[in-house]
């Protein structure tokens, strides 16, 4: 029942936060020296363009008024309509989302998949005194910035032609064997990081967890080095790969600007840069909130997720 | 010199990997702090060699499409990025390391606040806030150390919370607080010693993150303003020349990595030192 209580609150706290990420958003954009119509109309506009932004905007009412009647359309999922191309906000984002979800998706996996079983063997072998070429996997992984990896590959496979395309997005239901193609280095530019992160995580948690008194007493009981690892330190040690994980899943959703613009992915984050050089702050506003949605949402769930792995703490926290 | 040598020759003889991470970082905070004392040539001579060239005797790193060279580009370049990031670093660790804490013992309302404080920050990915602080604030260092220290305290926060949540469970701090130890007295003695290797990764990883954040907004020209330029700035100009001039990104992406990477073997070096719990064999 306590656990019940647990996540109601946690839900309703998610929702607190999403309220003050758009109240944040508000007064941010609001704030802008100049004020919002000399950021849209940008230095050279006359008092007529001024006054009908002014009007369609509601920017002579107070601003409460303002906040109140842009988070009641909010509500109702409506983020407001581009200045330039004058769509809805949210169905453009919606369109793109797949896209960048796909990407993301395709890097977590890379992720993953090498970052956790490089931790695993790296932690071993640190366990006996070695893992050193582990360590150096990680450390590079984790520093070589996205856009110095992405001109990188883009370089050795546009003036060496390996074949693969770096640019030029094709959709799924087109062509699945080139939108696969296509992703292949976006996701690999982005997933070199998280691969890192996930490998240095895993090894920290992991060697952690070595030293704990459950696992001497497995050793004495005779347990397998395959069985301890799967039983008493996996489980352990995945509290705080999950977190990095989230992390980083959070970090794809809304960090993969740089990779989406270097190769011409058409997803959100391509779009909100865009809309930023088209001056379209409809758009830059709606498409951070959304992000940002997305984000609290995603946090949201791996706090669930702790109940679920980790019992003492569910106990714990719901007793409070 | 001796006393200065002394701790590098101890690091090194342990941890080779560490030691020369620490021997690289010691020679670029050198160069960023000398570098215009150095007799690497001028940053700002325009025309100092022809356009685009690559490296040669003169110009060990080239010069750039206004024909500056660009090795002492670079070597100030390294003075921005590491100003930049490790005085938004240290704002965040203090701040992270005793909120998340904090956070972890006393629990209910305390707790809640940091957690949505943490949450609220979190929610924003570090490009686009980068770009909403940059729109209302103008671009400039105060931008960059301001999103740097707002994306890296959530996980400091977090980390370190968690961290402290399975410590927090244990007999010895129940113990303590039985017997009336003050809440400072068990965050400083009983706490942080279990965190603190967790802290330290984490600051190897904020200070990492917070270079890759402060090149990236460069990058996108969000950074230190012309004639200012962070390895970042670098980056972005010389990225529009790639195909024909790729040393110029190869130098400025090297030695950007370089710093990195040297800043989280470092860490991980430091990591294994601090940790009085260092990992046994499995059997």
């Amino acid at each position: 029942m306590r656990i019940f209580t647990y996540l109601g609150t946690r839900a309703l706290l998610a929702l607190c936060t999403l309220v003050g990420v758009a109240l944040l958003i508000f007064i941010a954009i609001r704030l802008v020296p100049g004020g919002f119509a000399d950021i849209v109309l940008g230095p050279f506009v006359t008092p007529e363009a001024r006054e009908v932004l002014t009007v369609r905007f509601g920017l002579d009412e107070p601003v409460w008024v303002q906040f109140f009647k842009w988070f009641f359309a909010l509500l109702e999922g409506d983020l407001g309509h581009s200045l330039v191309t004058q769509q809805p906000v949210m169905s453009e984002l919606l369109r793109r989302l797949p896209v960048t979800a796909e990407l993301a998706f395709l890097s977590l996996v890379f992720a993953l998949s090498i970052g956790l079983s490089l931790g695993v063997v790296s932690a071993a072998a640190a366990a006996q005194g070695g893992g050193r070429a582990g360590r150096l996997v990680g450390a590079l992984g984790a520093s070589v910035p996205d856009f110095v990896l992405g001109s990188i590959f883009i370089f050795v496979f546009s003036v060496w032609s390996l074949g693969l395309p770096a640019g030029g997005y094709v959709a799924f239901s087109e062509d699945p064997i080139g939108n696969i193609m296509g992703m292949i280095l976006p996701s690999v530019t982005l997933g070199v990081f998280g691969m890192a992160l996930i490998l240095r995580t895993t090894r920290d948690a992991v060697l952690t967890v070595l030293t704990e008194g459950h696992i001497t007493a497995a050793v004495a009981r005779g347990d397998s080095p395959g069985e301890i690892l799967r039983h008493h330190v996996l489980r352990n040690a995945s509290i705080l790969v999950l977190t990095v994980s989230a992390t980083y899943f959070g970090y794809l959703l809304g960090g993969a600007v740089i990779v989406e613009v270097l190769f011409s992915v058409p997803g959100v984050g391509f779009y909100i840069y865009s809309g930023l050089l088209n001056r379209d702050y409809a758009v830059v506003q709606g498409g951070v909130l959304f992000v940002a949605a997305l984000f609290v949402l995603l946090n949201m769930v791996v706090d669930l997720a702790y109940v679920l792995i980790d019992p003492r703490i569910g106990a714990a926290r719901a007793q409070r | 010199m001796s006393r200065l040598w002394s701790p590098l020759a101890a690091l090194w003889s342990v941890d080779r990997l560490a030691g020369l991470a620490l021997g690289v970082l010691f020679v670029m905070v050198l160069l960023g702090v000398f570098g215009p004392w150095l007799p690497l040539g001028d940053p700002t001579k325009l025309a100092a060699g022809p356009r685009l060239s690559p490296p040669s005797w003169d110009f060990p790193f080239g010069t750039d499409e206004l024909g500056r060279s660009f090795l002492p580009r670079v070597v100030e370049g390294i003075r921005y990025t590491f100003l930049l990031a490790s005085m938004a670093v240290a704002i965040t660790a203090v701040l992270g390391t005793l909120l998340g804490m904090l956070a972890a013992y006393l629990g209910r309302f305390f707790d809640q606040s940091v957690a949505r404080f943490a949450d609220l920050l979190f929610a924003f990915p570090p490009l686009l806030a980068g770009l909403l602080v940059a729109a209302v604030a103008g671009p400039g260092a105060l931008s960059v150390i301001t999103v740097i220290s707002a994306a890296t305290l959530p996980l400091f926060i977090r980390v370190i919370r968690s961290a402290s949540l399975s410590v927090v469970e244990r007999d010895f701090v129940v113990a303590a607080s039985v017997a009336g130890a003050s809440t400072w007295r068990i965050i400083a003695r009983h706490i942080l010693p279990n965190v603190l290797s967790a802290a330290i990764v984490q600051l190897t990883y904020a200070l990492s993150i917070a270079m890759i954040i402060e090149s990236a907004l460069s990058f996108l020209g969000l950074g230190e303003q012309p004639p200012r330029a962070s390895l970042g700035t670098l980056l972005r100009v010389s990225s529009v020349y790639l195909t024909i001039a790729p040393w110029l990104v190869g130098f400025a992406g090297l030695v950007l990595s370089l710093a990195i990477v040297s800043v989280n073997l470092l860490g991980d070096g430091l990591r294994d030192r601090v940790d009085p719990l260092k990992g046994r064999p499995l059997t």
